[in-house]
């Protein structure tokens, strides 16, 4: 019986999917940040995912965690405001390469695979209770 | 004695025993499915379908023995096409609905399970009024 053990594979992934979320709020939050601690620009990260494998659930049970958070190094738009503050001579700005309608779309991926899992959890702990409440 | 120890060594407990082993496995497969939903080339994993059909042959057999041997064992699903570009093969709904089954096929084992031993308690105790 590995029912509930099974759940250490899902808890890897409910900690990825929510750092996923984290970063794409981070994105967001900066998606107008000129100058970040570099001086730059913001760039925006981005999570890569890799499976680990999990021998002690069973042959090829496979958890999940974040491997690396690149920076997309992609170059942002410039706009002209002569009035920023950040301004080059010229009047223009460069602004982060965070683009909204990508970061929500994200945020959505991410929130719907955490729902999945927790439902994972949930059958898991009904499945739990079946077997407890055998011969009763 | 003989009454008890052969319920517990007949051939339909054994299997309701060997069956639940095998669907905690399913379900720890797709919990492992699940999990690396975003993961780029990740192959779904399932029950070994040559292991599948062993279980089948060996409780149509009604060898206690035999079917207690089995050991549930996984594979990974390459056979799935792909439809993402980072050619992982998990389709999230499918997986779900594999799960809900997969829970109520539990369930309905469990329930099987419970079935023979309140059985054998009526037996001991007599029906209670």
């Amino acid at each position: 019986m590995n029912i509930l053990s099974a759940t250490a594979i899902t808890a890897s992934a409910l900690e990825a999917e929510k750092m996923r979320v984290d970063i794409t709020s981070q994105n967001i939050a900066n998606a107008h940040t000129t100058q970040g601690l570099d001086g730059k620009p913001y760039q925006r990260r981005v999570v890569a995912f890799e499976s680990v494998l999990n021998q002690e659930m069973g042959q090829n049970m496979q958890g999940v965690r974040i491997s690396e958070i690149k920076r997309d190094e992609s170059p942002g738009e410039v706009i002209n405001n002569p009035e920023h503050p950040h301004a080059d001579e010229d009047g223009n700005v460069l602004m982060p390469n965070v683009n909204i309608a990508y970061e929500m779309v994200d945020m959505v991926t991410a929130s719907r695979s955490y729902e999945a899992n927790l439902a994972v959890v949930r059958n898991a702990r009904q499945m739990a209770n079946q077997a407890l409440s055998i011969g009763r | 004695m003989e009454l008890v120890a052969s319920l517990f060594a007949s051939d339909n407990y054994t299997a309701v025993k060997k069956m639940m082993d095998v669907s905690a496995m399913r379900h720890a497969a797709i919990a492992s499915n699940l999990a690396n939903v975003s993961t780029p080339g990740y192959k779904r994993v399932d029950l070994s379908k040559s292991f599948e059909d062993e279980l089948k042959a060996r409780i149509n057999s009604r060898d206690a023995e035999a079917i207690s041997a089995a050991v549930p064992r996984t594979e990974l699903d390459t056979l799935t096409p792909s439809t993402r570009a980072d050619g992982n093969n998990v389709q999230i709904d499918h997986e779900l609905l594999k799960m809900s089954s997969n829970t109520m096929n539990f369930d309905a084992l469990t329930n099987f399970a419970s079935g023979s031993l309140k059985q054998l308690k009526m037996a001991i105790t007599g029906r209670q009024q």
